[in-house]
Parts: structure tokens; sequence; C-alpha cells
């Protein structure tokens, strides 16, 4: 029972988005899928959703091929950032009408839920998309994902555009939905921090590469921040996997990701603080701008 | 309950300790329920996997019990022995700090010793 993903590769006019991309994602977790600008997190996601054909691999849910398989599509909803522009189509279809069409999409879709969730964001629902902010776009976004009750929910930078009211509001909901239905979310976001306690796994997406894909805990268990005289903090991390490396003067401030059973030789003089999951974030894909 | 979590450390222990902690304020009694892991997920907004970690490692150290179908209590005791534990931890978590920060600062022995005297508990 878990949606699997083997060596995706997509290439788009030569160029590898998505490089040999293995998932597995059990049923009942939050994940969080995190990526710089550009690291193929949409791509991956509509490909997991069989939006969008992998140029190689395979996608199963349950032990079924997903593409073109109509059980399978059905367990699936992949909630896009809306794009009311004058391509899209959308601009002139009312926000109502939008929610009508992806009602009909979804056997499970929530009438009452969709209700609920109009009236807490305060939408307008007679408007146009065209005529709706970036914010009230992300809040029909995040309407269609829990409204679907897709036993595989994914959505794209949900919280885009919202404020930081809106956002808390929904990862209340998205919390409450979780614990009622036990459904499968899958959630890309650029806002790490306030949503790095409510991933129970992370998947971090690199340059078109699955570079880290486990319990959120233990990566971030297994990064801290080492600082003090340079001399000292490179004798009390050496030998261990150094990141982000900031110096000044005789001072240096270092990011060690521990390998199990490595340790920092605390009795260096050195402080030795943990980190949160978006500083361990940076210090694992923000290494060039720092070379 | 209701304190803020920090980044300094791991949510799930933050969650065990501010139980911990309400139980030796008096706020959650003995034999009283404490709330589900599904509340504190809500409270904290965090993942309630998470949450269950924290209220499991109350529960390995008999600090809290499951009532099958319930929920979670205070175990009778639970208030000694989490002052027992924290005594044990005092040395480790709240005397090194201090003489390490002592050690860098010169202070010596003698006046960390007048200090503390001067001080009433």
């Amino acid at each position: 029972m878990s949606l699997i993903c083997k060596d995706i590769v997509k290439t788009y006019s030569g160029k590898d988005v998505l490089q040999d991309v293995s998932l597995e994602l059990q049923p009942g977790k939050i994940y969080g899928l995190i990526g710089r600008n550009g690291a193929g997190k949409t791509t991956l996601l509509s490909i997991l959703t069989a939006q969008n054909p992998a140029t190689r691999g395979e996608i199963s849910l349950d032990g079924q091929g997903v593409w073109e398989n109509r059980r399978s599509l059905e367990k699936l909803c992949f909630s896009r950032e809306l794009n009311a522009n004058a391509e899209s189509g959308l601009a002139s279809m009312k926000a109502k009408e939008y929610l009508r069409i992806a009602a009909t999409y979804y056997e499970s879709w929530d009438r009452d839920m969709e209700a609920r969730l109009v009236s807490l964001f305060e939408l307008n629902v007679k408007k146009k998309l065209g005529k709706m902010s970036k914010g009230m776009l992300s809040m029909i976004t995040i309407i269609v994902a829990l409204c679907s009750k897709a036993p595989y929910t994914f959505l794209d930078e949900p919280v885009a555009g919202l404020d930081v009211v809106a956002r808390e509001q929904f990862y209340k909901l998205l919390l409450e939905e979780y614990t009622e239905s036990g459904r499968t979310f899958v959630v890309s976001t650029h806002i790490i921090e306030e949503a790095a306690d409510l991933l129970e796994e992370v998947i971090i997406l690199h340059q078109g590469k699955v570079l880290l894909s486990g319990e959120t805990q233990s990566f971030v268990d297994s990064a801290c921040h080492v600082s003090g005289k340079a001399e000292e903090v490179d004798a009390a991390v050496a030998g261990l996997e150094v990141r982000h490396v900031e110096t000044m003067g005789r001072s240096k401030g270092v990011t060690v990701f521990l390998e199990p059973g490595q340790k920092i030789d605390e009795s260096r003089d050195v402080s030795v603080q943990p980190v949160s999951l978006q500083r361990a974030f940076v210090a694992l894909c923000g290494e060039e701008e720092h070379k | 309950m209701n304190e803020r979590l920090t980044e300094q450390k791991s949510i799930y222990l933050q969650i065990s300790e501010m139980i911990e902690t309400d139980i030796l304020r008096g706020i959650l009694l003995e034999e009283e329920q404490v709330p589900s892991t599904n509340e504190l997920a809500k409270l904290y907004t965090i993942n309630p996997a998470t949450a269950a970690k924290g209220v499991g490692l109350l529960v390995d150290e008999g600090i809290l019990y499951k009532r099958r179908g319930i929920g979670m209590f205070v175990s009778s005791g639970a208030r000694e022995r989490i002052l027992a534990k924290r005594k044990a931890a005092f040395a480790e978590n709240h005397l090194a700090p201090l003489l390490a920060e002592a050690r860098s600062l010169g202070i010596s022995r003698e006046e960390l010793l007048n200090m503390i005297g001067e001080r009433s508990i």
C-alpha cells in the first residue's frame, strides 16, 4: 500500500530535469518536498500524479501502474499552483465554476468542507480567477486539495502569497484533515521553517536528484552548528562532513552532518548548537554561493 | 502545556518535558487524563507522530500509562519520579554549563562557591 516511483528520468529538450528519482510514499504520512527554485519539484509532483509522462521510469500505486489507470488516478490529487493568465484560459472563469469542475473530478468531493473553507477564507467565489490575488488563488488550490478527499494528495506551494494568519489556518486545517482521515499529503514549500514540525518525512530535491529522503527528525538531529576559534573548530570536527563554512577573523562557524556513531569532540573550546530544518537544508543545498 | 516551542531542542523532547513540568506544577494531576496526541499536535501544529513520540517517552518511563480505548493518564507516583529524574540530571544539565562558563571567565572554585553562598535558594 504505497506510491512508488522507480528511476524516474524527465528530459525537456535534451536537459535532464529529473535524474533517477526513486521514492516510496507510504500511506498515512505527511511528506515535505523541499528544494530550490528549478530543482524539479513541480515536475516530480506532476509525474507522480500522472499529469505528465516521465521520459523513463515507473510509477505504481499499490502495485498497479498509475499512467492512464483510472482506479489509481482516482486516489491521487495534485492541486497545482493556479495560474490565471491569458494562456491558461482560466482568467475569465469564476472561482465557483472552477470548484464545481474540480468537484466532478473527485468521487468523494466533500461539499460541506468546501462551503466551510470558502467561508473560513472569506473568499468571494463569484469573482473571476483573473481578478484574484495570488493568496486567493492559493486558497482555492488548498480547498481543491482538502475537499478532493484523495488518499494521496499533493500540494504545490500551497502557502505562496498567503498572509501569516491564513498560513497558520492552512497548517491547522491540514493537521485536522490528516488526523481525521489518515490521508497521505505531500507538500512542497519554500517556507520551510513554518512547516518543518508538520512534516514526518522530508524529501530534498536538488538539481533534479533526491539528495535525501527520510524522517525529518533524524535529519535535523544529524546536523549541528559548531563555532569558536578556527583551530578549535577544525579540531572538534576533524574527519566529519562539514558544510557551510563561515569565517570572520579568527572565528569560524560550520554546519556538520553526523553519520550514526560519529560525534563532535566536545573537549574542545567550541559551542555546539542544534540547527533547524531550514538551516540544515541551506547547508546542504546552498553550497555554491559560499565557495 | 502552553509554553512555546523552541528550536534549541527536538520537538518530541520538548513535548515530554512540558507534560512533566505540568505534572510538577500541579496543572496535570496524578490519575488524570492527559491531552491526546492529536490534541497536542493541533495545539502546537506539529506532526501527531512527533507528539506520540514525546508521550511515548513518558509511557516508557512509567510517568504516563495507557488505558485501552480511553487515552493516556498520569501514573500515581509520577511527580516523585519526575523529581528524582530531574535531580539526577541536575548536575549534567545545569552545573556542567555553569562550570564551563566559570572556566572561560576565569572564576575560581572559591569565588564560585562564595557566589552560591551569598544567594538563598
